[in-house]
């Protein structure tokens, strides 16, 4: 809301700087946004916040700095041409949509420029000067806020108004040369055929006031706030009737916006009151009167207040208050819709004293008894600890996702949840997987020349089911930055199963890790990871197919996803003290060929069940793929560790039992000693 | 000749670190050892002292040269063995090792903002970003012609409501239905911290995200008023911007807060120049509608309540003047924080 302060002086002189004034109105809640000269005038730019349509105008402005300064509003008299009753001028179909509508008829008038003052009033606001008849209805809705509109009578066919709903098909050219389509949804003004103005929002072009105009119908009225809001949107139309309409207006402001319209139009354009005709739904039921406690204001606000200082404050603002004694009974101005309850009131009082004058107190915060879910946070803290340890950088993408995406990354997921009005194709799904806003930030960065990347990001994947917080890992480039190393090896397989492992060591859990063909991924090089039982998360090597759709050509990207509603329940296992044992350790070293497709957990796993309580750990040492071998088979190298909580173990004691152990790997496993 | 032996050591212990070669160290000896040094030249005063200085000097002198020596032992082994070995580490490369990588400066700040309140008695919990109407509007005081209902200011997704016939789950335009759900599933007293994501249709820009977190802040007991309100977010301003932040409280309008404010910092502490009072977050005490609508008995409790934009802050604080820069997630941003 724009507010000249040249025009605000025609109603009250506020006796303060511009400074003064605009602290001022901000810390009384209208906040001042801007200050510029316009010409001789200063126009401040005021943020009004939705509650208070009533200082959308200049008059309610001058009452509010009337109400913040204690100084007295001079509203302009209006002269009451007292008209007479026209018949079946207005026709409503429907009070809910139009709750109020005015018609003034005014003959002989004569159209030409307003009066110098009056234009440049306007002016300061940004309105241009059109004639007398509009420049009228544009001053009296920044005076009073009441939107008006100004028909030429003799272009209204059948010389009547009907307030309906458009019908599907009909359309009008509005004012601004527009040709609008319009349906059911939208409240027009009608005559007796045609749509003449689109209610509360433009009028129309065929019926507006010209040079020639003779008769001038004047509305004033109260059209419903969510009908022109969603028109408004529908039609892709903001004007300042529809502002304020959106913001609803004042029932009664309907008639004196009318009268003083009326009043002005008759001084200037000379014209002849021909009547008035008005159709209304029963006004709404008023301000109700509000209890207020004294005790109640001081305990919500924290500071003391005297019965005669809040009357004068309240009284200032326009309240009427019925009783004092330790309570008040106070009814509000009729247009101040937003005052309902004691709380409102007492609003209105912290205003008056300003908050910043208010104390400042510390509250006192008892034990709070809310069963915290501070597990997964805490957990999620961790993660990032771990994670950023091991050289990843936190990634925060977005939640949405293109169809297309998925796609590209090879998830076909039926189920993603939609989002009913998306922005853009770009964001029509709730992500069901991690994978395409990962590959996304790959992407961008190496657009960007930056190639070697390790991310990870704790988010959510959504489904109908609801919400998931999900990990994903994803790395990609050469491995870390080693200036000793003559070359830079490219990040592989093992450094993702390590960053994974990293979370799972330190948090007490151990995962299995399984072969397993998955989509997005390579078939040679992918797992599931499992703990407990149960699955987890996968990970492994992205395919080659969904890297070149994305665009991706030149490097391979790891990726690992891990669900993590499943895995906080399992997470942070009781520990207890494991004793260290005082006794030297023996350690073993074994090297085999098996068979290629034999996993490597399965060694370790044989070996274990073969240690009969003295093997501590088996620890792998490299992995051989030569010709030296038997084809078909790898060879492998792994030290076991044997130890004793009791004694010191004897070489011919250790030596038994490794040599059980590698027979039964031999017998079990086919392995060929090397 | 008076000698000054404290004067004397200093100077030894100055110059002695300064020796970085043999011949310098040679040089040293011969300036406090040699026959005309500084040593022989206290013993040679010691003619013409009487008995008692005499005594001082003798002692000083032999201290001195014990001191010389001591240094000149240590200094010779070392410069010998860097000499013999010819090994000179260039200390200037760089370090090798995986360096760290970096928590994203959004959940820096919020986590940042979060202890600031847990460190002051508040309990942090998480609410799901996939809300209803009711925990997102209507047990907010939002009626249903707001605006801020329009699928222009919300992201309704393609899913009934199961808790009412007729309707759309939807994203949380805010973490405000968070203090809906924690109410209707707790007793006051409380004091509690709700982050998270929110989503808005709002198109792209500079300052602008359709996804972007918040952090939300709930205090109800059976009296509660404004001036704790504006000491406890004074406090937490002091701690998150620096002892020195300016702030107001300036009314402001929350369908779910009456009296509601806005919090400005005054931007000039901040060192950012282009408007004097920037705001930061919106607060107030709890509309008793919203209490009412949670299920508690009228008039029992007082509550506030406030909300601040984590991109917001982090933005302010660190002077980040995009928006999009949070979610672009391009390492040379990430790794400055």
């Amino acid at each position: 809301m724009k507010l000249s302060l040249n025009w605000l002086k025609d109603y009250i002189d506020p006796k303060l700087s511009t400074n003064e004034l605009v602290e001022r109105l901000t810390m009384a809640g209208l906040e001042v946004e801007a200050v510029e000269s316009v010409g001789i005038d200063t126009v401040l730019e005021i943020e009004v916040t939705p509650n208070r349509p009533d200082c959308l105008n200049i008059l309610g402005l001058a009452r509010e700095i009337g109400a913040i300064t204690g100084r007295k509003v001079n509203a302009p008299p209006i002269k009451n041409h007292k008209p007479g009753p026209l018949k079946n001028l207005i026709h409503i179909e429907n009070k809910k949509d139009c709750s109020r509508y005015i018609g003034t008829l005014i003959g002989q008038a004569q159209i030409k420029d307003a009066p110098v003052d009056m234009k440049q009033r306007l002016a300061s606001l940004g309105i241009g000067a059109i004639h007398n008849a509009v420049d009228i209805t544009n001053f009296v809705l920044m005076e009073t806020g009441q939107p008006l509109h100004a028909f030429d009578y003799d272009k209204l066919t059948g010389g009547k108004i009907v307030v309906r709903r458009a019908k599907a098909g009909e359309r009008i050219v509005t004012l601004d040369g527009i040709e609008r389509k319009l349906d059911p949804s939208v409240l027009v003004i009608a005559d007796a055929q045609k749509p003449v103005a689109i209610a509360g929002i433009m009028g129309g072009r065929d019926t507006q006031i010209t040079a020639e105009t003779k008769n001038i119908l004047l509305e004033s009225a109260h059209f419903d706030m969510g009908l022109v809001r969603r028109a408004c949107r529908m039609l892709g139309i903001r004007t300042d009737a529809s502002y304020r309409f959106e913001r609803n207006v004042d029932f009664d402001g309907v008639l004196t916006g009318a009268n003083r319209a009326t009043d002005l139009l008759l001084r200037l354009t000379g014209g002849v009151l021909s009547g008035r005709d008005e159709v209304s739904a029963p006004a709404p039921s008023g301000t109700a009167k509000i209890k207020v406690k004294i005790s109640d204001i001081e305990s919500l606000l924290g500071v003391e207040v005297t019965p005669l200082k809040v009357k004068t404050w309240l009284s200032g603002l326009g309240f009427k208050i019925t009783a004092v004694s330790g309570n008040l009974t106070v009814v509000p101005p009729e247009n101040r819709a937003d005052i309902q309850q004691d709380v409102d009131v007492i609003e209105e009082i912290a205003r008056m004293i300003g908050f910043d004058r208010l104390p400042l107190k510390l509250p006192m915060i008892k034990s709070v008894n809310i069963g915290v879910d501070k597990g997964p946070r805490a957990f999620k803290k961790r993660l990032r600890r771990i994670l950023t340890a091991a050289g990843c950088d936190e990634i925060i993408t977005h939640a949405m996702m293109s169809a297309k995406d998925l796609v590209k990354s090879a998830i076909t997921d039926k189920t993603a949840l939609r989002i009913f009005n998306p922005l853009s194709q770009d964001q029509e799904l709730m992500r069901p997987a991690m994978l395409p806003s990962a590959l996304q930030v790959v992407l961008t960065n190496i657009h960007h020349g930056q190639k070697d990347l390790r991310f990870f990001e704790i988010g959510k994947c959504y489904s109908p089911d609801g919400e998931k917080e999900t990990l994903a890992i994803v790395l990609t480039g050469r491995r870390s930055q080693d200036w000793r190393a003559n070359r830079k090896e490219p990040v592989e397989f093992f450094d993702l199963k390590g960053a994974a492992e990293g979370i799972f060591q330190n948090t007490g859990l151990s995962a299995v890790y399984e072969k397993a063909s998955l989509a997005s991924f390579d078939c040679g090089c992918s797992a599931t990871i499992r703990v407990g039982g149960q699955q987890v998360g996968i990970l492994g090597k992205i395919e080659r197919k969904v890297l070149s759709d994305w665009d991706i050509k030149s490097q391979d990207v790891y990726f690992a996803q891990i669900d993590l509603e499943t895995l906080i329940p399992t997470a942070n296992p009781p520990k207890g003290y494991q004793p260290i044992s005082e006794f030297p350790a023996i350690v073993r070293d074994v090297s085999l060929a098996v068979k290629k497709e034999i996993p490597y957990q399965k060694i370790e796993e044989v070996c274990l069940q073969h240690g009969e309580n003295i093997l501590k750990s088996v620890q792998f040492v490299e992995q051989y793929l030569g010709d030296k071998i038997p084809p078909g088979t790898k060879g492998l190298v792994f030290s076991c560790q044997y130890q004793s909580h009791t004694k010191t173990l004897r070489e011919d004691e250790v030596s038994a039992v490794h040599e059980r152990m590698v027979q039964a790997l031999i017998q079990e496993l086919s392995a060929i000693r090397r | 000749m008076p000698w000054n032996f404290d004067d004397l050591q200093n100077q030894v212990n100055q110059e002695a670190a300064g020796v970085d070669s043999l011949q310098a160290l040679e040089a040293f000896r011969l300036k406090y050892l040699g026959k005309k040094g500084i040593v022989a030249a206290i013993f040679a005063s010691l003619g013409s002292a009487d008995g008692q200085q005499k005594a001082a000097l003798g002692k000083g002198a032999n201290d001195l040269r014990g001191c010389v020596e001591q240094w000149m032992a240590r200094k010779s082994e070392q410069l010998t063995h860097a000499q013999a070995s010819g090994e000179r580490v260039d200390i200037s490369l760089p370090a090798t090792g995986q360096s760290m990588g970096h928590t994203h400066i959004l959940t820096q700040t919020m986590e940042e903002i979060v202890a600031i309140f847990e460190h002051m008695g508040f309990v942090t919990v998480e609410t799901p970003e996939i809300e209803t109407e009711f925990h997102n509007f209507t047990g907010l005081n939002i009626s249903l012609e707001h605006p801020s209902r329009d699928a222009f200011d919300t992201f309704y997704l393609d899913a009934p409501d199961p808790s009412a016939r007729g309707r759309q789950l939807l994203l949380r335009s805010h973490t405000s239905p968070g203090q809906v759900r924690i109410m209707k599933q707790h007793k006051p007293p409380m004091a509690v911290i709700v982050p998270g994501r929110v989503y808005r249709p709002d198109a792209v820009d500079a300052s602008h995200s359709f996804m972007f977190h918040q952090v939300e802040g709930l205090l109800v007991d059976q009296q509660v008023q404004f001036s704790e309100l504006k000491g406890l977010l004074t406090e937490f301003c002091r701690r998150f911007f620096g002892p020195k932040v300016m702030m107001r409280f300036r009314p402001h309008f929350f369908p779910f807060t009456e009296p509601s404010a806005e919090v400005d910092i005054n931007a000039e502490i901040l060192g950012i120049q282009r408007k004097k009072w920037l705001e930061i977050l919106g607060c107030g005490m709890v509309n008793p509608k919203v209490f009412e609508a949670v299920g508690y008995p009228q008039g029992k409790y007082k509550g506030f309540a406030f909300g601040m934009g984590v991109e917001r802050m982090a933005m302010l604080k660190y002077g980040i003047n995009d928006i999009r820069l949070f979610y672009e997630n391009d390492v040379r941003f990430l790794k400055q924080f």
